[in-house]
């Protein structure tokens, strides 16, 4: 069933999914109570598709809401706990977790080529931890709300609001614990568990990615918990570091919230950062193109993020002084993302590329990504932002990256390892179809937006002037068709389930440990350990090619 | 045992001193601006007992990095972040009022 | 029993286990270190901003206690090391004694600073909702603000101590049924990393709070 080939890693043939880890136990107590990475995977999945379809959801009430230009939904109060709900949902339980905890957790012990992460009962818990503190946050949600938006600013958080504020607070706090125990278990894993021969420049780029992100959930969370701490202690005792009224600072909130959040829309993207360099060797049949500038490129965007937070404050009181300086700094943590933008094409230059679904989403993702960040630059530029801040166009800055971005790369890394996954393929047309018309429906939502945001409509209102009318009812049409394009996956996925074509160990011909065990691996991940000596993606290079025709 | 022993008595009497050496360093007439300096011997106190206690030194090269990524991270936060209040104008609210 | 050295199916070797383990105990110190860093930069906003008050505040707190408790800590890292020492020549019984010890400095640190320390400052108006307040007028908001931090950072180091204490009595447990010896003691070496942090945060929370403001 398994021989080993001549440069010592393990090729297995196709063997289905009996003596694998999905049918290593059948019982509900051997899912929750399991230490496998790929199971904890799984149920991570479960969770996090939840959360991705009620965050949605509240988008969708949102984008119905401004239809019309009086607000369709009647009310302000209701609009308000809509984007809150919205913000917090998809930022918290499922842009931060996504890639990380599903596609992270499964492949990282198989492509260091190692049987486990290096703490798993850890990982086990941080999906409990995760499923308490999303369901206290969905408590504070449904129980009312909270109106403050997601990045809860003080004096409304704690002073004014009558919403639901310590609740949300207290489920976000413990999902950062799930956090920081994933990204710990993330760092040491690929430090000490990577397999015989592999060093750390022969590791696929998605694990330096994963690494980055593990330094900054690690470093950046704990702030977080501080922060939020602070938040309901003053908002019920009032203790008064917040309240200028008793000599405390508001901009202090700001300062340790950001601080938090500016790495955490890292943690964001760094994850898809690391889908994409998989998926582009794949389907260019092409080593990637400047390996350490682009790993290096993703350690420079972990230790720079820190660096920046600051440029969501320009207006917000602090000195002209710090915002200049932090104006400086954001310029420069543009630069390796925008290298890494050169590395994929660098790599698809010369490539024999195939259009698949994966392919697709990563396509998707350089196009979307690369105008999302360049629109970052425009509102790091202090004079721009002034006319910019708090209007469509950051909005759209921000969906461009997290959706176009993010979510296009959580698909198609889902895409592209779920044969892997799940032992089975899915529908090539269905995929490339849903690829397209997610592509489409997005431009079509978030494109008027930063049209929008330049003319001056302001984010987080319920009612609007009537002239952008036009243009809201656009994007609430783009919504629409980006609703059906992420349905369509989880019709046509769960189909595969039951019904795709068998899986065998390396249905793309790709590179990397994990394709060289079986679709679904074994609990072990491995029949023996493997052992690496060449580097990642050693594709034939087109030359070699040639000659054989 | 009776070298580890002794080893870690310097390093407590250090502590010791090292603190006595801080509370004294808190009655210097400095301005107000200038006391966290007092600080000082409390941060060589933090040095002395993660090489003497922690054995930082005696793990691997990760250990050592961890710890210094700890340190570096804490130094972004606290002087990135004090550079806007130390360059914000600062208009002082009226006298305290009980809320 | 104390002779069996095993790892877990995923490490190449027990040593290799141990260092992970070591390493990983580190880096969850990284974060807490954050988690307290955030804590000190609100420190460094409120005192800058009512330094006057700040350090009024600051001047009521009793610096014998807080000078003796910093004593206290500071010996039972270096009784918990020794217990290390001990261990790792084989002395499983001394371990048990350093680490009741240690406990018992942990339990008074405990006492002194919950026990008699926060009820002076409650009896003497220090707490900052108290309507009594001990100061009224300008000074009373940075006042105010130096015992929200006072009593948030010390409630918080408190906890980290609990945790500690329940640590401690971890160790012990494990240590009377024999689980340690020269080859195989990670458990004692990651707790006393723990311990000696907690040593550290306080080392810092010290000077915040006792000795910085003390001046005129």
């Amino acid at each position: 069933m398994s021989a080993v080939t001549a440069d010592g890693t393990v090729a297995v043939e196709k063997s289905g999914i009996e003596g694998s880890y999905l049918t290593d136990g059948y019982t509900l107590r051997s899912w929750l109570l399991t230490t496998d990475h790929k199971r904890i995977a799984l149920l991570y999945l479960a969770a996090i598709t939840m959360f991705f379809f009620i965050g949605g959801f509240a988008a969708a009430l949102v984008r119905l809401n401004l239809i019309v230009p009086q607000g369709l939904l009647g009310s302000a109060e209701t609009y308000n706990r809509l984007f809150t709900m919205h913000g917090v949902v998809m930022v918290w339980f499922f842009l931060v977790p996504a890639v990380p905890v599903t596609l992270g957790n499964f492949l990282i012990p198989l492509m260091l080529g190692a049987r486990d992460l290096a703490f798993p009962r850890l990982n086990l818990l941080s999906w409990y931890l995760f499923m308490l503190g999303g369901a206290v946050t969905l408590w504070a949600l449904f129980a009312g709300g909270v109106d403050t938006g997601w990045t809860f600013y003080t004096p409304l958080s704690t002073m004014y609001s009558k919403s639901h504020v310590v609740l949300a607070a207290t489920g976000i706090f413990i999902s950062g614990f799930s956090s920081i125990a994933t990204g710990l278990n993330f760092i040491v894993s690929i430090h000490r568990l990577r397999a015989p021969g592999m060093t750390w420049y022969r590791m696929p780029v998605f694990l330096w990615s994963l690494y980055s992100l593990g330094v900054l959930m690690v470093l950046a969370t704990p702030v977080l918990a501080i922060t939020l701490l602070l938040l309901a202690l003053e908002r019920v005792f009032h203790i008064g570091v917040f309240d200028p009224a008793i000599g405390g600072d508001p901009l202090l909130f700001q300062h340790l919230f950001w601080f938090y959040s500016h790495p955490a829309v890292y943690i964001m993207i760094l994850p898809g950062f690391g889908v994409v360099s998989e998926i582009i060797p794949a389907f260019s049949r092409k080593r990637i193109f400047g390996y350490k500038f682009i790993v290096w490129a993703s350690v420079s965007i972990a230790v720079i993020s820190f660096f920046v937070w600051g440029h969501h404050m320009f207006v917000a009181g602090t000195s002209l002084y710090s915002a200049v300086l932090f104006s400086i700094l954001s310029y420069l943590v543009a630069v390796p993302s925008a290298i890494k933008v050169f590395n994929w094409l660098g790599t698809m230059h010369k490539g024999f590329i195939r259009f698949d679904a994966p392919m697709l989403y990563a396509l998707g993702f350089i196009g979307l990504f690369t105008i999302g960040g360049l629109t970052g630059l425009w509102v790091a530029a202090l004079a721009a932002d002034v006319h910019l801040t708090q209007t469509y166009f950051v909005v759209a800055h921000f969906h461009y990256i997290m959706v176009g971005g993010m979510v296009s790369a959580f698909f198609g890394g889902l895409h592209f390892w779920w044969p892997k996954i799940t032992g089975r393929l899915y529908p090539e047309m269905w995929a490339r179809v849903a690829a397209l018309v997610m592509f489409i429906g997005f431009n079509l939502t978030f494109f008027p937006q930063f049209i929008l945001g330049y003319l001056g409509m302001p984010r987080r209102y319920f009612s609007y002037a009537p002239e952008f009318q036009v243009l809201n009812v656009l994007s609430s049409a783009g919504a629409s068709i980006l609703a059906s394009a992420y349905l369509l996956p989880l019709g046509y996925l769960v189909w595969s389930l039951l019904y795709g074509e068998r899986a065998t160990g390396n249905p793309w011909g790709a590179t990397g440990l994990e394709w060289q065990t079986a679709s679904p691996p074994p609990t072990a991940n491995f029949v023996e350990t493997p052992v690496v000596t060449q580097g990642p993606y050693h594709y034939p290079t087109p030359e070699s090619m040639q000659l054989h025709g | 045992m009776r070298r580890d022993l002794n080893r870690l008595l310097i390093v407590w009497l250090l502590l010791l001193i090292l603190g006595a050496a801080e509370v004294a360093a808190s009655y210097l007439p400095l301005p107000r601006a200038w006391r966290p300096l007092v600080m000082l011997p409390g941060a060589m106190m933090v040095g002395v007992v993660a090489l003497g206690f922690m054995e930082v030194r005696r793990g691997s090269v990760l250990v050592r990095a961890f710890a210094v990524a700890g340190i570096f991270w804490l130094l972004v936060l606290l002087v990135l972040g004090s550079v806007d209040p130390l360059t914000r104008t600062n208009y002082p609210v009226p006298d305290a009022q009980l809320r | 029993m104390a002779s069996t050295v095993r790892q877990d199916f995923q490490y190449a070797s027990p040593t290799h286990q141990a260092e992970t383990a070591i390493a990983g105990m580190w880096l969850f110190l990284a974060t807490e270190v954050l988690f307290f860093g955030g804590l000190i930069l609100c420190w460094i906003y409120s005192r800058h901003f009512n330094a006057p008050g700040f350090d009024a505040g600051a001047r009521q707190t009793a610096l014998w206690i807080g000078t003796l408790n910093t004593a206290i800590l500071v010996t039972s890292s270096l009784v918990y090391a020794i217990g290390l020492a001990f261990v790792r020549a084989g002395d499983t019984r001394r371990l048990i004694q350093c680490c009741l010890l240690t406990l018992a400095l942990g339990i008074a640190f405990l006492g002194l600073k919950f026990g008699l320390e926060w009820r002076l400052d409650f009896a003497h108006h220090l707490f900052p909702a108290d309507p009594y307040f001990w100061i009224a007028g300008s000074l009373s908001g940075g006042a105010r603000l130096f015992f929200v931090f006072y009593f948030i950072s010390t409630a918080l180091h408190g906890l980290h101590m609990v945790i500690g204490v329940g640590l401690l009595l971890w160790i012990i447990r494990r240590a009377r049924r024999g689980e340690f010896s020269p080859l195989y003691h990670t458990p004692v070496q990651v707790v006393g990393l723990y311990w000696s942090f907690v040593d550290v945060v306080w080392i810092i929370l010290y000077p915040l709070i006792y000795l910085v403001g003390r001046g005129q």
